[in-house]
Formats: C-alpha cells, sequence, structure tokens
C-alpha cells in the first residue's frame, strides 16, 4: 500500500485505473450535492445568503464536468457496484432527535456536504512529482482548494445559532456523515492501491 | 427543505488566528507512515482520541511540550532530544484538531484542550511537571496553569498572551479570511514572512513548497478554523493571571510582532513569581528557528526551579545567542517595551 497515487508514468501522470476510480467516486459525490441543491434552492431567491448556494449549486456541476474532461478514463467493471452503493450513501436521511422533518433532513445535507468538503482531500494524494501539466492533478487541486471556500456555506449554517437548541444531534450528524465518507473514501483508495490516515477511518 | 435553509442567516465571523505556522524543514514522510501512526499511543477525551508522545526516563522531571496552532508533535523532535539528555522527560501532544489527534467537525472548545493536557499530565505520575507551549499552545498552557496550576513545577509560555489586542484580533481575522479563500497553503505563505527571520527563510526560498509540504498535509481546514474560531468567545485571562503563583520563564522573540513585547508584559506584570526573557533577533517562531537555544533555556529553568534556585522577581532578561551562553538584565533604567533605548519615565 501506498500513500500516494502512482506509480506515476513518465510524464507525471497518475494510473488511468486511478484515475477513473477516484473521478467516479468525486463525481458521485458532488453531482449528489449539485442535485440536492439543485431541488432545494427556490427557483426565485429569496434572501441574500441563497447567492451562496446557488454558486454552490454551480461550482459542484463545474467539479463534475472538469472531472469527465480531466480524466483519463478506462473501463472499469466494478464501477455500477460502486457507484450503486456510493449513490445509496449520498441519499439524505433525516437526523435523528430533531422533530421538525425539514430541518432534520436540511441538516443532513449540510452534513453531508461538510462532509465531502472537509473529509476528502484529493489534491493530498498527488506524490510531489505529479506533473502539474497533467488535467487530472490539476482537477484534484482545484477541487480541493474550492472545497475549502464552498464548506464555509455548511459551516455558517450548522454552527448557526438557530441550530444551538439542536447542536448535539447537528454534531452527531456531521460526525456520522465525515465517518461514512471517510470510510467509502478509505475502501475507494485501498482498492487502487493507497492507504492514508487509518486510525481516522 | 427551501424553508430551512431559509432560517438562517450567514453572520460576521469575529475568528482569530493566534498561530504559528508548520515552518520546519519537511519531517521524513517515514515519521508519519500508517505503521508509525498505529504504533501512536493516544489519549481517550469522551469520543475524540487524542495523540501524545513520551521520551525518557520514568519518574524523570517532564517537560510538556504544546503546539502552536497549526503544528504537531514531530516538531518538537528536537525538543524531546535534547531535554532527555538532560535527563527530563518530554512529552508532546497534538490537541484535537491537530496533527494525528481527532479532528471535531464542528466545534472544539478551549476548555477541551485544557482537559486534554490534564489527561496527558495525568499520565505523567507525581513527578514534576514543568509545562511549555507556543503561540496558541501558550495560551492554552496559561489556561491550565490557571485551573490547575498546583500540579505544574513550571511554566513556560513563549510568543503568548493572555488577552486580544486590537491588532491581534484584526491579525487573527485576516489569517482566518486567508485561511478560507486560499487554503492551508495560503496560511502558510502569510505565516512563513511574518514569523520567520530573513536568515532562516533566505536558504529556502526555493523550496518553500517542499518546507509547507508536511504542514499542508496534516492540516485539514476545517479543523484549523475550528481552532480558530474557539475564540469567538473568548475572554481575556488577564484578570486571572495572578492565580497562577507557578514559577514562570515567559519567552518572547525580539522582533515578534504577532504578539509583541506588550503582550508578553501583560504576563510578566500578571504572574507573580515570572521574569521575562527576550529571545535576540528572533520572532513568533523561535521555537522552530532556535530550538536548540530554547531547548537549552527550557532546561536551565526547571534545573534551577527543581535545584530552588530560581527567582522570578518580575525581572526582565536578555536571552544569550547561543545555548549554554549568559542571560543579561535588561539594562536597568530603560523601557524593555520599546524598540529604541528610551529611558524609562519615573514612576
Amino acid at each position: 500500500m501506498n500513500q500516494f497515487l502512482g506509480p506515476l508514468d513518465s510524464a507525471g501522470r497518475a494510473p488511468p485505473r486511478q484515475q477513473t476510480r477516484i473521478a467516479s467516486f468525486l463525481i458521485s459525490a458532488h453531482g449528489a450535492l449539485a442535485r440536492q441543491l439543485a431541488l432545494g434552492l427556490p427557483g426565485q431567491l429569496k434572501a441574500g445568503w441563497q447567492a451562496e448556494l446557488n454558486a454552490q449549486l454551480h461550482r459542484e456541476a463545474e467539479i463534475v464536468s472538469l472531472l469527465m474532461r480531466a480524466t483519463a478514463w478506462v473501463p472499469d467493471f466494478t464501477l455500477p457496484y460502486h457507484t450503486l452503493t456510493w449513490e445509496t450513501a449520498w441519499l439524505p436521511k433525516p437526523v435523528t432527535g430533531i422533530a421538525d422533518q425539514k430541518l432534520a433532513m436540511t441538516i443532513d445535507i449540510a452534513a453531508l456536504g461538510h462532509a465531502v468538503h472537509g473529509a476528502i482531500r484529493p489534491a493530498a494524494l498527488l506524490p510531489v512529482e505529479g506533473s502539474a501539466e497533467d488535467p487530472f492533478v490539476m482537477a484534484l487541486r482545484r477541487i480541493e482548494f474550492e472545497s475549502s471556500r464552498l464548506i464555509q456555506a455548511q459551516i455558517h449554517f450548522l454552527k448557526c445559532d438557530d441550530l444551538k437548541p439542536v447542536r448535539d444531534a447537528v454534531s452527531a450528524a456531521v460526525e456520522t456523515r465525515h465517518r461514512q465518507v471517510r470510510k467509502l473514501w478509505a475502501e475507494l483508495l485501498e482498492g487502487i492501491g493507497i492507504r492514508r490516515d487509518p486510525e481516522r477511518e | 427543505m427551501t424553508k430551512s435553509w431559509e432560517n438562517f442567516r450567514l453572520r460576521p465571523s469575529p475568528g482569530i488566528d493566534l498561530s504559528q505556522g508548520a515552518k520546519c524543514q519537511p519531517i521524513p514522510r517515514s515519521k508519519l507512515d500508517i505503521d508509525e501512526v498505529n504504533r501512536m499511543p493516544f489519549l481517550a477525551h469522551g469520543s475524540h482520541r487524542i495523540r501524545y508522545e513520551l521520551d525518557g526516563p520514568l519518574g524523570a522531571p517532564a517537560y510538556v511540550l504544546v503546539n502552536g496552532l497549526t503544528q504537531y508533535s514531530e516538531l518538537w523532535a528536537a525538543y524531546r532530544d535534547a531535554l532527555t539528555a538532560r535527563g527530563f522527560r518530554g512529552a508532546t501532544v497534538d490537541l484535537l484538531g491537530q496533527g494525528a489527534s481527532d479532528k471535531p467537525e464542528l466545534f472544539i472548545s478551549q476548555d477541551d484542550q485544557v482537559e486534554a493536557l490534564r489527561l496527558l499530565i495525568g499520565e505523567l505520575g507525581d513527578s514534576p511537571i514543568f509545562l511549555s507551549g507556543i503561540s496558541f499552545g501558550g495560551l492554552i498552557a496559561l489556561r491550565y496553569a490557571i485551573e490547575h496550576g498546583e500540579r505544574l513545577a513550571g511554566l513556560v509560555p513563549m510568543s503568548a498572551f493572555a488577552e486580544l489586542s486590537p491588532q491581534l484580533l484584526l491579525l487573527g481575522n485576516a489569517l482566518r479570511t486567508g485561511l478560507i479563500l486560499g487554503g492551508t497553503s495560503y496560511l502558510q505563505d502569510l505565516l512563513l514572512p511574518m514569523n520567520l527571520s530573513d536568515s532562516w527563510l533566505k536558504p529556502l526560498l526555493s523550496n518553500l513548497d517542499a518546507v509547507k509540504r508536511q504542514g499542508w498535509l496534516i492540516n485539514d481546514v476545517y479543523a484549523l478554523q475550528n481552532l480558530m474560531e474557539s475564540f469567538l468567545d473568548f475572554r481575556p485571562l488577564t484578570p486571572l493571571l495572578p492565580a497562577i503563583r507557578t514559577p514562570t520563564m515567559i519567552l518572547n522573540g525580539e522582533f515578534d510582532f504577532l504578539t509583541p513585547r506588550s503582550l508578553h508584559e501583560t504576563l510578566r506584570v500578571g504572574i507573580s513569581d515570572s521574569s521575562l526573557v527576550i529571545i535576540p533577533n528572533a520572532y513568533h517562531a523561535f521555537t522552530l528557528e532556535k530550538a536548540a537555544l530554547t531547548a537549552d533555556l527550557l532546561a536551565r529553568f526547571a534545573e534551577d526551579v527543581l535545584a530552588k534556585r530560581w527567582q522570578g522577581n518580575k525581572a526582565v532578561w536578555i536571552a544569550p545567542d547561543e545555548p549554554g551562553g549568559e542571560m543579561i538584565p535588561f539594562p536597568p533604567g530603560y523601557d524593555h517595551l520599546r524598540a529604541i533605548p528610551v529611558q524609562k519615565a519615573a514612576p
């Protein structure tokens, strides 16, 4: 097991099988966030802060589009099974301990966004030898860079004073989503010969 | 769902970062490899795990070293070696949100960090404990000393503070914004020139990415942000400082403008058995830049305390340039808060 992508080819590119598996996972996760935002946002924005979520919706779509174009795809017959597993995991589940079901669902969606943006660090998989000219390398760096901005909407919501009365339930929901996302990410990486941070998964 | 989103409001974020950066030479990858992580000891605090490391002889007086905000235990390796060579035990810890410890997703309270220290010190038995921390770690050490001072034989806050001056508050806010907009790498870019000298930086200028890489790998943005936001409900410790009766050596870099002399002066004035020691030609992150000198000062302080030679007297000293050199009293009659030789005003 390695800690980073590789072995790289002579041009500093990660193996296509690794690219395919990682891109599939990220497309699934960010695509799910995009769908949830698209369904959740009103057609006519009603508050200034919703502009942030509108931006996030399009950033998520951009990440999906970028990966589609930047990845060196190869056939991977395990992907249908993996994708089903991932897509099932992303389905919203109302947070327990909160009577308002709409709020409970919203918290879970935000918790998933926090986990996808916070727990997954695709650029940290890149060895120092990774080529800055390789589109997949640049895509991973860009996704991680954008994630630290995108997560701000989730942080503002999940830490807001309005949720103080249910803070324990919120924290538990975020912790659960982080654990789930980390586990799936770790399993994915193990499947392509990479092992990172085992104690936290 | 839509209605629920409407119910929250983006709020101003008075966050603060008081960190030095992870600005050492990159540690060997083997230091943090999987097998290494699996062998690390952990403390349990609720559902969270806190990674720590102990070196040196059982039963010996112990030095507990507390990280700055973006730091991790490996950065104290030179201190552990130097202190164990002088007969001390060395204890390092990754606070919650740091290094190999758990990183709570939403909230990290400073009370939890103090509790982490309490748990670690509980592992050290009845030996005399010397507690030292840098920057954010210095603040946590001060809080520990206020709450559990009876357990300490000595305290060494370094590049520390008990309150947020307007400059520090605004710098912290700006660093937090930098983290959010530019990620850990940009935060490191800000901290490197702020906290280290030209002479340290110059030979590394062509290799800064390598210098930053381990800190970038080990730090998660949301965790750093949580650490910074642990200052949202910060109350100044200054009124509580007289509760610290422990012998205290306060270390302050001569050119530290992140936590300047005035903030250390608050500690000197508030802690009865204290001395302020100015490290010449040093910036905020002198523990990284002048490890041998700082480790020597830590050891000498502890040896003086254990031999009952220590007298704080709220004195002001100038540290030597090299380990083992002579401590020089700050020239009497001159104002140690000024950067030019101005005589003190008559009382």
